[in-house]
């Protein structure tokens, strides 16, 4: 249960990060340190104690490895979730660039209106 | 953009081939060892993005211009939905038609290597095209750097 605490704590920490900093590079920061809580969380579902990884090598006894073996079935869904964070994090670094161009500051509390 | 000094040229022309090898290595065993076809295509890009980073854009760009690189985007995801519509043949969508014999080999998994193949080049020519847009082909970017040069 401690592992679980550990990651809600990494998750509150980006988003605190994405409230409380108003410069838009480090909201970004924070919103891909959320994504890296979620994918950690998700493979630490799979997990068991004493476990080998899940590659079945030349001489094992398919047993053996069923019983032992970590789960892989969260692995390949997390590989899912970090292409897509990736897609997200690159429109994220475009638009904000986009709004440099504009306002001229990454400061959030500066940009209010919408410029034509 | 210009390049970088004389040692970062030499060590990247050194170990630039063993860069790609490993890359297409960690694709053609993607259904042996961790890896596959994402992580071997992330490593071609990243290779790319080294070769622009030290020799400059127009040395990159000579290798896999902006035309090339969106036509492999392409033909990737067109030869990765070819091979799901080539199950059809002997059952469903997406069915590993090949025989699978001689376990822990190279072409053991039947469409399984394929399919990394694909995935690894739309992948690095994709990523690599995200890279270029961003920095070198934004039209923002060239706006500011020349108008910080006019001041």
């Amino acid at each position: 249960m401690l592992i679980y605490f550990l990651n809600s704590i990494l998750f509150v920490l980006g988003l605190y990060c994405l409230i409380a900093k108003k410069h838009l590079v480090k909201k970004i920061i924070g919103m891909t340190i959320m994504e890296y809580a979620i994918n950690l969380f998700i493979i630490l579902l799979g997990y068991k104690k004493n476990g080998i990884p899940p590659i079945l090598l030349e001489n094992m006894d398919v047993n053996t490895f069923v019983q032992q073996s970590v789960d892989p079935l969260p692995q390949a869904l997390v590989l899912t979730s970090i292409v897509i964070g990736l897609s997200t994090l690159a429109m994220m670094v475009a638009i904000s660039l986009r709004l440099y161009e504009k306002y001229k500051t990454f400061d959030m509390s500066e940009i209010r209106r919408l410029h034509g | 953009m210009e390049g970088m000094t004389f040692i970062v040229k030499t060590i990247t022309r050194l170990l630039i081939g063993a860069i790609f090898l490993f890359a297409i290595y960690i694709t053609f065993y993607g259904h042996l060892t961790p890896g596959g076809g994402f992580a071997g295509g992330i490593m071609v890009a990243c290779g790319f993005i080294l070769l622009t980073l030290a020799f400059g854009k127009k040395m990159s760009l000579g290798k896999l211009s902006d035309f090339w690189a969106s036509l492999l985007d392409n033909l990737g995801a067109f030869t990765f939905w070819s091979i799901g519509m080539l199950g059809y043949i002997a059952g469903y969508y997406f069915m590993n038609f090949i025989e699978k014999s001689n376990p822990f080999g190279l072409f053991s998994a039947g469409t399984i290597l394929a399919s990394n193949i694909a995935i690894c080049i739309k992948v690095g020519s994709s990523i690599f095209a995200v890279f270029m847009a961003l920095t070198i082909f934004g039209r923002f970017i060239s706006d500011l750097i020349a108008a910080e040069d006019e001041d």
